[in-house]
């Protein structure tokens, strides 16, 4: 139990008016720390725990029923995947592996230690008194918390607790405190536990216009993106060049197919300027995929070919470095905060009060069911185009297509029923991902060639190597092999005539377009 | 869980220092631990300052259930946090006859601590000395044995002693006996001798060795463990030691 020490009331003078009740004994406690850790998401948080470190000792807590676990902590925590095995470690999701835990907030706390003795000076009730700091070690902001009593029972000695317990609730009046110290300091920073997540949860107004729609659409997308920079450019883990990444391409996806509701020349121009931070993004992200799949690459190759590709992880981590220095150069460069700024003031600036360009002031429930129509339209079209021998170009355009069909159907879902749009995307997430093993499989063998060849030139490959680095790429093109083959019966799934007809139902909604094929 | 019993067939030989100590140390390092005094000479009780008293008696805990007092109604808290105990009670020194009444009286101990599984990481059982059907409850429950062995030969003996116990009996064949030289005198040359030649006739000897120390005696004074008070001793310094290598040795 946990009361909170009302502004104004000395913890000295709480202390004396408990001593006068009270044989006790009094120790200061000193002062400790604790650190909260969870990764830039809050995966550890969702998942209904916390993590937090008091010196050497790792714990976790769950948020539900208090249980907890510790291990022993050997060097300060960093990707989850590398924290040594323990009872700690095996409480962590394993969505999370890749992550780094990240400090959230440090919290210290001064305690002054009262106990209550028996007769026999055993300790039968604690009592601690604590006044609290913080630190934000994301932002540096820091300062004080309310002070805070705590009353931790001993087993066994249950009356002597509630003997405690109401002196004071009632002699002394102090109410219980709520929730964990974590939310009054993260308040305190104007933030709460849960507040980044890379996915997109807008809640829109079908009957607004469509371009003030649209910039709160891009606006959440800037705020993704802007929250990842830092992240990135100390490559604190693959992550968040990953969700930079994604809401770059987002910002360009809506840009492009929420067409006429901005100027031509506006997004004209941030559509280009995008595409470059998408190009200098891009090395250092094929590099994490490559080293993220590592591990897997070698289990698929025999076991005796498997230590030969041990010089492609060293080749690939030799040019992370470089790759990774010029990323951050990137992303700190003015050029790449000049094109922030000047899309951060396009976003916040008014739309103007009547716009000649012509969606501009449409409903965008109208707008966003044109758009999802036609580009459903043309996945359909294209899809059933693809023969045996179409050219991969055609599936890879197909691809496109289909992920500019999610973004938007991810864009606009709040206007649409719950429970019909949502397994519609995840049908179109099953299309989208088997074309898109088809294609990564296809250039990622691509590369291995090219990275094989560089190799050999740098003299860092022996012909063994170079066998298992080509069994490597000969199973790929296996697999992609395969993924065309199965691109009939996956698209079909698509095709369906029952499952058309929810598309139909959800997006055909004026009478001109429902008789339209 | 894991249970550890501490143990010998002889009394006074630093059997209940390493069951308080080593206790103590667990729970600093963050197991949940409970120690169970089932000696009625309640030293391990009296270290901890609690009374040695159990509502109902042993008698109520080989009852449980509705009629008589489960284990979770008697432990106490100790002063450490992480560290509770079961204290003894004077009814123990019966706990004998008791369990003879008892059904399935050698499954008594593990039947009583088995509702605790979840609470608790690890569990001491600082038994009485001789054998007899506590022990033996105590060794069926356990998964490693603690033997404080003073290093003469009366000692060895007694060793000896359980080690030809415990062969004869097939339903302890999991349970790993863990031998370590306590209350050692280096200035005597009867220590020095046996503990060279002990381990060659028996290689399961712990390395670590519990000194003959004043300061292990002043626990009866303090009225707690060891290293609670005087944690840079030698003494408690060899019981951190020996904590480090019991986890080693430790199955599963």
């Amino acid at each position: 139990m946990e009361y909170l020490i009302p502004d104004g009331l000395a913890t000295e003078a709480l202390e004396r008016e408990i001593q006068e009740h009270l044989f006790c004994r009094v120790e200061s406690a000193g002062d400790s720390e604790i650190i909260y850790y969870d990764t830039f998401d809050w995966a550890l948080y969702s998942d209904g725990g916390f993590l937090t470190q008091r010196g050497d000792m790792l714990r976790w807590t769950s948020r539900r029923d208090g249980t907890a676990c510790s291990q022993q902590l050997e060097a300060e925590p960093e990707l989850v995947r590398d924290l040594p095995a323990g009872p700690v470690r095996a409480r962590l999701p394993s969505g999370a592996e890749n992550r780094r835990l990240l400090p959230m907030m440090r919290i210290q706390t001064k305690t002054r230690l009262l106990r209550m003795l028996d007769e026999n000076e055993k300790t039968v009730v604690r009592l601690l008194l604590q006044s609290h700091s913080f630190e934000d070690p994301l932002s540096g902001r820091a300062g004080s918390l309310a002070a805070r009593l705590r009353l931790e029972g001993v087993r066994g000695y249950d009356k002597e607790r509630e003997l405690l317990r109401a002196l004071i609730e009632g002699k002394l009046g102090l109410g219980e405190s709520e929730g964990p110290l974590l939310g009054e300091a993260l308040r305190m920073v104007g933030r709460v536990p849960g507040d980044y997540s890379s996915k997109l949860d807008l809640r829109l107004d079908g009957a607004q216009r469509a371009d003030v729609v649209t910039k709160q659409i891009l606006s959440t997308l800037l705020v993704t993106l802007e929250a990842n920079i830092q992240g990135a450019i100390a490559n604190w883990d693959s992550e968040f060049l990953h969700d930079l990444r994604v809401a770059t391409r987002r910002t360009r996806s809506a840009l492009s197919q929420i067409k006429a509701v901005f100027p031509e020349d506006v997004v004209g121009r941030f559509k280009g300027e995008f595409a470059w931070v998408q190009q200098v993004t891009g090395p250092v992200r094929d590099l994490d995929v490559y080293l993220l799949a590592f591990d897997d690459y070698q289990a698929s190759l025999p076991p005796e070919l498997r230590s030969k590709l041990e010089p492609l992880r060293d080749f690939l981590l030799a040019h992370y470095e470089r790759e990774q220095a010029r990323l951050a150069e990137a992303l700190q460069s003015e050029s790449f905060k000049t094109l922030l700024g000047s899309w951060r003031d396009f976003l916040q600036r008014p739309v103007p009060s009547s716009s000649v360009v012509p969606s501009a002031m449409q409903p965008i429930k109208a707008v966003a069911d044109g758009r999802i129509r036609s580009m459903a339209k043309r996945v359909r079209a294209e899809g059933r185009a693809i023969r045996d021998d179409s050219h991969p170009e055609e599936l890879h355009e197909l691809r496109k297509r289909c992920k500019n069909l999610r973004y938007l159907m991810e864009f606009f879902r709040s206007l649409y029923p719950a429970a019909q749009i949502k397994p519609l995307i995840k049908q179109l997430k099953v299309l989208l991902d088997h074309l898109g093993a088809y294609q990564d499989l296809a250039v990622q063998a691509h590369h291995l060639e090219d990275m094989a060849e560089q190799m050999q030139a740098e003299g860092r490959a022996t012909p063994a190597t170079l066998l298992a680095m080509g069994a490597l790429v000969g199973g790929m093109l296996q697999r992609q092999q395969a993924a065309r083959d199965g691109f009939a019966e996956v698209f079909a799934a698509f095709d369906d005539a029952e499952h058309w007809a929810q598309y139909r139902a959800l997006f055909w909604t004026l009478e001109a377009d429902k008789s339209s094929r | 869980m894991r249970i550890l019993a501490t143990y010998n067939i002889k009394g006074g030989v630093g059997k209940t220092a390493a069951a308080v100590n080593l206790a103590y140390l667990a729970a600093k390092r963050g197991e949940r631990t409970l120690l169970w005094d089932l000696d009625p000479q309640a030293a391990a009780t009296y270290y901890f300052r609690v009374e040695p008293k159990v509502a109902g008696g042993g008698q109520g805990l080989l009852r449980g259930g509705k009629k008589g007092t489960t284990l979770d109604e008697v432990i106490k808290g100790t002063d450490f946090p992480g560290l509770d105990l079961v204290p003894a009670d004077f009814s123990f020194r019966n706990f004998d006859l008791m369990l003879d009444d008892a059904k399935g009286s050698t499954k008594q101990l593990r039947k009583l601590l088995r509702p605790l599984e979840d609470d608790y990481d690890l569990v001491f059982l600082d038994c009485p000395p001789s054998i007899s059907l506590v022990s033996e409850s105590a060794f069926r429950a356990a998964n490693a044995l603690l033997v404080p062995v003073i290093p003469t030969t009366l000692s060895a003996r007694t060793l000896e002693q359980l080690l030809e116990f415990l062969e004869g009996q097939a339903r302890l064949d999991g349970l790993k006996v863990l031998p370590f030289f306590s209350m050692v005198d280096r200035r005597k040359r009867l220590h020095l001798e046996s503990m060279a030649e002990l381990p060659t006739r028996w290689p399961q000897f712990l390395k670590t060795s519990i000194p003959y120390a004043s300061d292990v005696e002043r626990m009866g004074v303090q009225r707690m463990p060891l290293p609670a008070y005087a944690p840079l001793s030698p003494a408690a310094l060899a019981y951190q030691s020996l904590w480090a290598e019991v986890c080693e040795n430790l199955p599963g």
